[in-house]
């Protein structure tokens, strides 16, 4: 190997620690915080590594039963009762992420199927119509969607952000959809056609099944916008009814009288199962962007 | 999603008439989507054309466009349009120039790019409000790891209040936000790169092409619909900020951060002035929409002339 091609190599080995350090470097950070308490927090400069290492955060999390670090004197803090109520929370968003998941790989593929194949007045209109909704902002619909959500008595329940998340997520699953069966040549489903096959049995039985990853990754799409979500989850919700982990967080994270050791211990809780879901479909959500951005 | 609100051609008709089938198929999303934003929007148009302040309970006088013409010569809006043009602007330079770096390492063989492919979807997977608490916690002023790493490493000799600062509040938002949604960009930018042939990388070598002029000449034009695509998502993604001000900053330090998003959440749940923050939120949904329009208008013919 001559000198450039060293250099050329030594240089890649440097962009590519750095690159991981950005990337897993503020998770671990955060991870190290949640294993320390506040006493330990607020020292300067911070341990990056716990001096002291605990699981008392966890433990109070879990079980809701202060431990015996746990008193004003040792934190210095009142612990909040939101960070307690993390697993309720936790509950919620995942009841209310799968069923938008579910809900919505139904709807998404009964309609992109129709919009990747068939002609029918109305296509682009409505085509039109679906896709342009996705960009009208989320605060600009808040007040009216209280008020409507409010009238059919669905404020504070889970069903009312299910509604809106559905609504939010369609449009991407259904355009990702589009493109994706839009692969497929017509000639396999021709064939089912000519022996019999009515449209909606073609698609169940012959598309879906090839269409595999390309589902995955659109459940994983609508799955993780309705478990990331915010703004929503904080005008429609009220209580522990209904309350997703990401407002539970937000009003820990920005009230300066929780303990922050309890906050970060609440947040790693909840950024595992999305990092996890990630890992697991990788190939899924790599192999459909590749499948629709790459024609 | 944006990028081709118009169809091409679809499969001709098959020897069966469809019936209803295709309107039966669509009507489940058609009936959510005009729900959760048909009602909504002329509500909030009704809304914004009356004087509605939630201290005056009983009085909504129709006022025209009034709360329109109030929002567009405030001092404020304009003020907050800057600061949102201006974030914009530095979220799609950073996102991009991020997708193009890290998919053209992630695109290296070896270990450590290999590592990488799988770390870039963790930024990723976390939502942006959790994200946005980590990054809250690095920049602290006191205990934050970022400060103690610029002391350790001598760049900087007194710790800095990022988040307290109205120049730096809002590059610690930029930051937040390319570290989050950078990976998407570098995700798709990745799909794009693994489709270019390998012969024409092969070929410009055997030519005596640099790694300049095959980026420039090779790379780049495989990558344009991508980052056109890029564009208008980050766009879009810059106009309706909101969650990352809520947690990092809330519109401060002295509005350093208050964006479009955030100045119609305050006038709404702060100033409790519902009439002028529909029409806010109404200019937001026409410049967004707007703006995406041109992009795909500036796409489809971008298509036209790559195809």
């Amino acid at each position: 190997m001559n000198t450039a091609a060293i250099t050329h190599r030594a240089a890649g080995v440097v962009v590519g620690i750095i690159l991981l350090a950005f990337l897993v470097g503020p998770i671990l950070w955060l991870i190290s915080s949640s294993f320390q308490l506040d006493r330990e927090l607020f020292t300067v400069p911070p341990h990056i590594i716990p001096h002291e290492p605990t699981l008392d955060n966890y433990r109070y999390i879990i079980t809701r039963v202060a431990p015996p670090t746990y008193t004003g004197e040792t934190t210095g803090r009142r612990a909040s009762g939101e960070a307690l109520s993390l697993l309720p929370a936790l509950k919620n968003s995942f009841i209310v992420s799968t069923v938008v998941m579910l809900v919505n790989l139904i709807f998404s593929t009964l309609a992109a199927y129709t919009y990747a194949r068939l002609r029918f007045r109305g296509r682009d209109l409505t085509y039109g119509f679906i896709l342009t909704s996705r960009l009208i902002p989320a605060i600009s619909v808040a007040i009216p969607l209280f008020v409507l959500m409010d009238r059919l008595g669905l404020l504070d329940t889970r069903w009312a952000l299910i509604l809106v998340y559905v609504a939010f997520t369609l449009p991407f699953t259904m355009w990702f959809l589009m493109k994706y069966f839009g692969f497929f040549p017509p000639e396999i489903e021709e064939a089912a056609l000519i022996d019999g096959c009515t449209r909606f049995g073609t698609l169940t039985r012959i598309l879906v099944p090839m269409a595999a990853p390309g589902l995955a990754a659109a459940a994983a799409f609508a799955f993780m916008g309705s478990y990331s979500e915010f703004l929503f989850g904080l005008f429609l919700t009220r209580t522990m009814a209904s309350k997703t982990a990401p407002v539970v967080l937000v009003a820990t994270a920005i009230n300066h009288d929780v303990s922050f050791a309890l906050s970060f211990a609440a947040l790693v809780l909840s950024i595992i199962p999305p990092m996890l879901f990630a890992l697991v479909f990788r190939s899924y959500i790599t192999r459909g962007f590749t499948g629709v951005l790459a024609r | 999603m944006v990028t081709e609100l118009r169809l091409g051609r679809a499969a001709p008709r098959p020897g069966r008439p469809l019936g209803l089938y295709p309107y039966l198929s669509i009507l489940p999303t058609l009936l959510v989507v005009a729900l959760i934003s048909v009602y909504p929007l002329l509500f909030a148009l009704d809304l914004s054309l009356h004087r509605n302040v939630l201290t005056e309970p009983l009085a909504h006088p129709f006022v025209g466009l009034r709360n329109f013409a109030e929002t567009f010569s405030s001092y404020y809006f304009l003020r907050s349009l800057l600061t949102t043009v201006r974030f914009t602007a530095m979220i799609i330079l950073g996102t991009i120039a991020y997708g193009i770096g890290v998919s053209l390492f992630l695109n290296r063989p070896g270990r450590l790019a290999g590592t990488a492919r799988l770390a870039i979807l963790l930024p990723w997977a976390i939502p942006t409000v959790m994200a946005a608490i980590i990054w809250r916690w690095i920049f602290n002023g006191n205990f934050g790891v970022l400060n103690a790493l610029l002391a350790w490493v001598g760049v900087i000799p007194e710790y800095i209040t990022w988040l307290g600062n109205p120049h730096l509040a809002p590059l610690t938002l930029v930051v937040t936000h390319v570290w989050k949604w950078g990976p998407l960009a570098a995700i798709m930018c990745l799909a794009t790169l693994q489709v270019i042939p390998r012969d024409l990388y092969e070929a410009a070598y055997i030519d005596g092409g640099g790694g300049w002029s095959t980026f420039r000449y090779i790379t780049l034009p495989f990558l344009r619909p991508t980052i056109l695509l890029l564009l208008v998502l980050e766009t879009i993604a810059g106009f309706v900020t909101f969650d990352l001000i809520y947690v990092l900053t809330g519109g401060g330090p002295a509005d350093a951060t208050t964006m479009l998003a955030w100045f119609a959440y305050a006038e709404i749940f702060r100033f409790l002035n519902l009439g002028k923050g529909a029409a806010l939120a109404f200019v937001i949904g026409a410049l967004t929409l707007g703006l995406a329009l041109i992009y795909v208008r500036l796409l489809s013919t971008e298509e036209l002339y790559s195809s």
